[in-house]
């Protein structure tokens, strides 16, 4: 038993050795000036440099560069503000449509159609320009050798149609959030009511959407001023204003210019990006904690032409989607021009001799980038939101920053930061990496910060008053328990490092190319074949690696479970 | 005296949760800190922890200054109301976690976890994961870990709050037990008044912020400083026990 007069002498205490003391202490603040130093440093600090590169000249301060940009890209910018406008637009409404039709099926159906949504979520950038070349092209797979027709496909309306199909998954997730967060009990009282399936549709779901059809609208033209790879591969001759800044900045090398015409999209897209934080706050202000139902409860066949009309739309998007798919991984082993399909692995063998490298690259850049960037965004997350360091909402806001900024700016921003010494990191892995992990910051964060008011304040409580300093309350308390938000994070960094084009084209360099910039290259010369396999390789590359975390993690689990979970009777 | 609290004051923004407050407690008693919410009691806890800083006066645990002192170097160990158990480390990793940090033998630390374990009669759960225990046994782990650092003082916020009632009674006398039986110095928060008037040697009234009546429950039940505290208590009547302690308390029919 205890002894009672040994308790009450009290004779051993944490070491109150100052040294140790003064370790935890500095390395608190080490690792919070880490990672808020890394915020300031490699996402305002690039935006800034555009900002003064855009009124430098050889003769110093001026503004030429913006009169340069308005009398002779005027063309380009009312171009982007046009495409922007019109995806934004025609996305939103197909978005909604889609969101609706996917949080309303069940079953196998829901099963299929999930499984779409995942495959298209986790598709490089291009594959919808790539399919649509092959499928609807000049020498199209449906319009030529189906239909006979001979049509031109590099023009606005191939854009517009490209950007809407390819924007359309990640804003239904969205909203399929928001429809996720629909109380049962309201649909229930309003059908009690009297209110029938079209009713509800009408005065509940949309209604509840409304937020994130702002949200949509927003992020969807931001994305389409922003996009630079699409205008080039299908634009022909049209060139917007994104596509514009990097082919004038591959080909001419004009950085004061670049710097000026990227500030027309910089300053619209920062604009956008507080309007948007602040329907944010709302739609997350807006969600109960109520019990939720995993699909919308709302019949589409008994609402009426708008049910169906729903539907069918719902339907023809997945057919559209299927078969660009298809087309995707037919072309990678079809000899690309035949009228019927002939084999060749040609594509194949040649991604192998020429780009096997670029592959292990990506894998091995975006392994790095997933494994750093999750417990960056973790740290970060514990300081804004837990320990509400000074300043914590700037910070905050400079770290959502780059979900918002153009994919043109950020990697203009880099060359010009990262280029001289003491920071000369151009042309190196590290440029792409840091990139990756700030790109992908904004929404590792969020899950963080979700996923951080878990853990109890008590626990932390419970650390310190047990003796722990502040370093290992992070290691014994944050860490551990943000393992589940961590490998979120992975997931998520890993698929985007593999899939997303965003500054990485401008970065690259000969020794640090990657398989997005192949599979650019590929399109963009026109070597469709390669480029489908590369994508294709891209797609099961990465859903395999998803597989295996998601089968890791449940295994893990399972472990965990089994053997102790036995209930005893209460013994007091 | 063992603890001495001297003019405490504690504002948020310009709101005064804490005003003025001063008492002191003997060595090897408890002292329940009554009060409705929103009167500044966890506030007072939290102070006395270390997890908020006083804006003016002193804490004193035997003979020592502690104000400045930040929550890990305090002789101090607290039960939160929500536990604070961490999830991720199992029944006994749990109890030993803060031994870690005073040098103490994986093999002693174990040694001693176990026995505080056996105190709180949870010796077989020594292995289980934390969510596969019920409220009331994660209560007995989460005050075997706030003992097993051998604490000069132990605070209880609220701690059988999340309980049923027919638990919250079974807990109350075995926690008292165990305070008397190691003669541990506890301060104990709490808005029942049942709870505070049968566990406490001596009980603190606060309203608003500041002390109304600090006294021995039975003291407050004969001579109640104001009406403010008769009509908290709502106490008609008491029922002793046959060793002279408070066993039952009946109260007021509420309106």
């Amino acid at each position: 038993m205890i002894d009672r007069k040994k308790l009450l002498s009290n004779t051993e205490r944490v070491s109150q050795n100052t040294l140790s003391r003064y370790i935890d202490m500095i390395g608190d603040h080490a690792l919070q000036f880490l990672v808020l130093g890394g915020v300031v440093l490699f996402i305002f600090y690039p935006l800034f440099c555009v900002f003064l590169r855009s009124f430098h000249s050889a003769d110093g301060f001026t503004f030429s560069q913006y009169a340069k940009v308005i009398t002779e890209e005027s063309t380009a910018l009312w171009r982007s503000v046009f495409v922007g406008s019109f995806t934004s637009v025609l996305c939103t409404i197909l978005s909604v449509v889609f969101s609706l039709f996917i949080s309303t099926r069940r079953g196998w159906q829901k099963i299929i159609f999930t499984a779409l949504l995942i495959v298209i979520m986790v598709s490089p950038p291009f594959v919808s320009s790539i399919a649509y070349i092959q499928l609807y092209g000049r020498r199209g797979w449906i319009t030529y050798n189906l239909l006979h027709l001979n049509i031109m496909p590099y023009n606005q309306w191939g854009i517009i149609a490209m950007q809407t199909i390819s924007f359309v998954p990640i804003n239904a997730l969205m909203l399929n959030g928001l429809l996720a967060k629909i109380d049962r009990s309201v649909i229930n009282s309003a059908r009690d009511l009297g209110a029938k399936a079209k009713d509800i549709l009408k005065d509940v779901v949309l209604p509840a959407l409304k937020p994130g059809i702002i949200v949509c609208l927003l992020l969807t033209f931001v994305r389409s001023l922003a996009d630079y790879g699409t205008p080039a591969i299908i634009g022909g001759r049209f060139r917007t204003l994104a596509s514009q800044i990097y082919i004038q900045f591959m080909g001419a090398g004009n950085i004061d210019k670049a710097a000026a015409m990227n500030m027309f999209l910089l300053v619209p897209s920062l604009i956008l990006f507080f309007i948007y934080r602040h329907f944010m706050k709302k739609m997350n202000s807006n969600s109960s904690s109520r019990r939720q139902d995993a699909h919308l409860n709302l019949p589409l066949h008994k609402s009426g032409v708008i049910g169906w009309l729903i539907m069918g739309i719902g339907l023809l998007y997945s057919l559209i989607m299927t078969l660009q798919y298809s087309s995707i991984f037919l072309s990678a082993i079809n000899r690309t021009g035949s009228k019927i399909f002939s084999f060749t692995t040609e594509y194949i063998e040649k991604v192998f001799t020429y780009n096997a490298s670029t592959l292990y690259r990506s894998l091995l850049y975006a392994f790095i980038v997933s494994i750093i960037g999750s417990l960056f965004a973790v740290i970060f997350s514990y300081y804004v939101e837990r320990r509400k360091v000074r300043f914590g909402s700037v910070f905050d806001c400079i770290a959502t920053l780059p979900y918002m900024i153009p994919g043109t700016c950020f990697g203009i921003g880099f060359i010009l930061a990262f280029n001289s010494a003491p920071l000369k990191i151009t042309g190196t892995a590290l440029i792409l990496i840091i990139n990756m992990l700030f790109k992908q910051l904004p929404t590792t964060t969020k899950m963080c910060a979700a996923s951080l008011s878990q853990i109890h304040v008590a626990q932390e409580n419970s650390a310190r008053d047990l003796g722990a300093g502040r370093l290992a309350v992070i290691k014994d308390v944050i860490l551990p328990g943000m393992r589940p938000a961590m490998l979120t994070c992975f997931i998520y960094n890993f698929t985007s490092s593999m899939t997303t084009a965003g500054a990485i084209l401008f970065l690259v360099a000969p020794k640090t190319l990657l398989a997005v910039f192949k599979l650019f290259d590929a399109t963009y010369t026109g070597e469709y074949g390669v480029a489908s396999v590369i994508a294709s390789l891209i797609i099961i590359v990465v859903l395999l690696v998803e597989g295996l975390v998601f089968l890791l993690t449940s295994y893990l689990e399972k472990h965990n479970v089994s053997g102790t979970r036995t209930y005893q009777k209460e013994l007091w | 005296m063992y603890l001495e609290l001297e003019h405490i004051k504690k504002s948020f923004g310009d709101k005064t949760v804490v005003d003025d407050l001063s008492f002191s407690l003997e060595q090897g008693k408890l002292l329940c800190i009554l009060g409705s919410s929103g009167c500044g009691k966890t506030t007072t806890l939290n102070m006395i922890g270390g997890f908020l800083r006083p804006d003016s006066g002193r804490i004193i645990l035997d003979g020592q200054d502690i104000t400045e002192m930040t929550p890990e170097y305090r002789p101090v160990a607290t039960v939160f109301q929500s536990y604070g158990l961490f999830p991720h480390m199992n029944v006994i990793q749990n109890v030993t976690y803060g031994l870690k940090f005073r040098h103490i033998d994986r093999k002693d630390a174990i040694e001693r976890g176990e026995r505080y374990l056996d105190l709180v009669g949870l010796h077989e759960y020594s292995k289980y994961r934390i969510d596969e225990l019920s409220g009331g046994q994660q209560q007995r782990v989460a005050l075997a870990r706030a003992l097993a650092v051998e604490p000069k003082l132990c605070l209880l916020d609220e701690p059988f709050s999340n309980l049923d009632a027919a638990l919250r009674v079974k807990m109350r006398v075995e926690l008292k037990k165990l305070q008397e039986e190691l003669g541990i110095t506890m301060v104990f928060v709490t808005h029942d008044q049942e709870e505070a008037i049968i566990l406490s040697d001596f009980m603190t009234i606060m309203d608003q912020g500041r002390l109304v009546q600090m006294d021995t429950p039975e003291n407050i039940y004969r001579n109640p400083s104001n009406s403010y505290v008769s009509e908290f208590l709502g106490l008609k009547d008491i029922v002793w026990g046959e060793d002279g302690k408070i066993m039952k308390v009946i109260a007021n029919e509420k309106l």
